[in-house]
């Protein structure tokens, strides 16, 4: 087990991936705070949502730590970390839309379990059946299910489902922080996508998607920061209201 | 209830100074032994009066019959224990589901759901279970099939994910009144389990969400200003506890396991727990 207190690594001058797991560890654990502290300002019906959005930033918090001692101790992508994190903490984002709005929290769940399990069982290959971009079009159309119903297809005027519809019909900052909540689904979560790509391309379609010049680790780092806090940020400026 | 959710704060945050501060398993034992001997224990060793005080509580005639039925459902235990560790493990595993998940669903929705009670204490077991899954091959060897099996094609986020799927669709399947403070909080508890040792885990949870929230509710119900009170009230069983549990040990043969502590432990446990859940049934009753 490690001891970030006392024994914690130093990440290297000049390394910027370091950098970006030092700056994600601390930013989550600052927005943990900021939300335990707006909990007790907002109004009763939005407490749970404060509480979640810490929860949120506060497991983000403890991983990212991890990640970072991995990352400086041993070089190595933290993968398996990263995707604890994501496994505790996408099922809690999903749940804020179910808070604001009160519907669609089962259909929501199911998405999310469908994504996230399909997309583990493609990156990881652990059932030894079907292929990569099988298991990712499932998880990609899982996903693209979830943007659908809450509503992301309506920034085009497009189709949306219940939950989608509850936001923009809501009252007082609701719709807005919806809006906003929409964009982090549709472009802040596209990165999740790029990054199974990435890591999934050998003999497939997509080969040479690893090619890209882009550090994913960077990636990862800087959109987990933005879309976490972010999530949560949206939904305090509706809980101000 | 507010005091359910203090308890389990302190939980909380000795978890993740476990986590953050760090803390070798070796002395997983020790954390252990303390939070036993200081609150997991002590949490029961009340069901005495809490039968007799409690107007909900299953009424007995009288002392004698209390103790006389108390006593030998823990000895039934132990020679199920003794003939089939299979069958003891089996009944231990499914009060416990019952047991815990009538207390972790305590503030968040009522108690009369029976099957959301099993449901929830069993996601907790599985999680537990799951995220410690090769400690526990070690521990059951008494089970070859179970310890056998070749887990190395899987890694801690295989695990992980199936706990927090089951989970999710557990909750969503339920009707129940505070759905996602429930879920939040048991998403915590899978994240200790996680990244601390089988014990540490078990001892993090039975500890913290399971007997100080119950403890501190017995407190309630006993309607006195007086912690230190109430808490000596604890302290003959939990020592007639201690003695039980070390005679047993003494007198020990082959069947009981002598040479793995943690799994006599856990018999330990179980047959403390087999008459208790009885008497926690009744008291949390409308709570």
């Amino acid at each position: 087990m490690l001891n970030f207190i006392f024994d914690a690594a130093s990440v290297a001058p000049g390394d910027f991936t370091g950098f970006t797991f030092f700056i994600g560890s601390v930013s989550m654990l600052a927005a943990t705070v900021w939300f335990l502290m707006q909990h007790g300002q907002v109004d009763k019906k939005f407490k749970d949502s404060m509480l979640v959005a810490a929860l949120i930033t506060g497991i983000a918090a403890v991983h990212y730590f991890y990640m970072r001692e991995q990352w400086v101790l041993t070089g190595e992508s933290p993968t398996e970390l990263r995707y604890i994190d994501w496994i505790l903490t996408v099922p809690l984002m999903v749940v804020e839309f179910a808070l604001l709005t009160g519907v669609g929290m089962r259909k929501l769940f199911w998405a999310s379990v469908v994504m996230l399990v399909a997309g583990y069982f493609g990156e990881s290959g652990v059932t030894g059946m079907l292929d990569a971009q099988i298991w990712g079009l499932i998880s990609g159309g899982a996903y693209f299910y979830m943007a659908y119903e809450v509503g992301c297809l309506t920034i085009f005027g497009g189709p949306t489902g219940a939950v989608g519809t509850a936001l923009n019909s809501a009252s007082g900052k609701i719709p807005s922080a919806g809006r906003m909540l929409q964009w982090y689904v549709l472009v802040g979560w596209a990165i999740y996508p790029l990054g199974y790509l990435m890591g999934t391309d050998a003999g497939m379609w997509y080969e040479g998607m690893s090619n890209i010049a882009l550090d994913m680790n960077v990636v990862y780092n800087v959109g987990d920061a933005i879309n976490k806090i972010g999530f949560g940020m949206a939904v305090w400026s509706a809980a101000r209201s | 209830m507010d005091v359910i959710l203090k308890s389990k704060l302190i939980g909380l945050i000795l978890a993740l100074s476990i986590i953050f501060f760090g803390l070798d398993s070796s002395y997983s034992i020790l954390l252990f032994l303390i939070v036993m001997l200081s609150i997991g224990i002590p949490h029961g060793s009340v069901d005495h009066i809490i039968a007799f005080i409690n107007p909900d509580a299953r009424r007995f005639n009288s002392k004698l019959i209390f103790y006389i039925i108390y006593l030998s459902l823990i000895i039934i235990n132990i020679v199920l224990w003794i003939i089939s560790p299979f069958l003891g493990l089996l009944i231990f595993l499914l009060i416990s589901c019952y047991h815990f998940g009538e207390t972790q669903v305590l503030g968040y929705n009522s108690t009369d759901n029976k099957l959301l009670n099993f449901v929830i204490g069993a996601n907790i077991l599985l999680s537990l279970f799951l995220n410690n899954i090769i400690e526990l091959q070690g521990i059951l060897y008494i089970l070859p099939e179970f310890s056998n099996l070749d887990l190395s094609n899987f890694d801690g986020a295989f695990f992980l994910l199936i706990s927090v799927a089951v989970l999710m669709l557990s909750v969503t399947n339920f009707n129940i009144k505070r759905k996602v403070p429930l879920y939040a909080e048991i998403t915590i508890l899978y994240m200790v389990f996680y990244h601390t040792d089988l014990l540490t885990s078990f001892t993090l949870y039975f500890g913290f969400c399971h007997s100080l929230p119950m403890l501190m509710l017995e407190f309630e119900e006993f309607k006195t200003d007086n912690f230190i009170k109430f808490y000596l009230k604890t302290l003959p069983f939990t020592i007639l506890s201690l003695v039980f549990g070390f005679l047993l040990y003494h007198f020990n043969n082959d069947l009981l396991t002598s040479d793995n502590l943690i799994l006599f432990v856990f018999i330990i446990i179980s047959s403390l727990t087999l008459p208790h859940v009885f008497i926690m049934k009744d008291f949390v009753k409308d709570k």
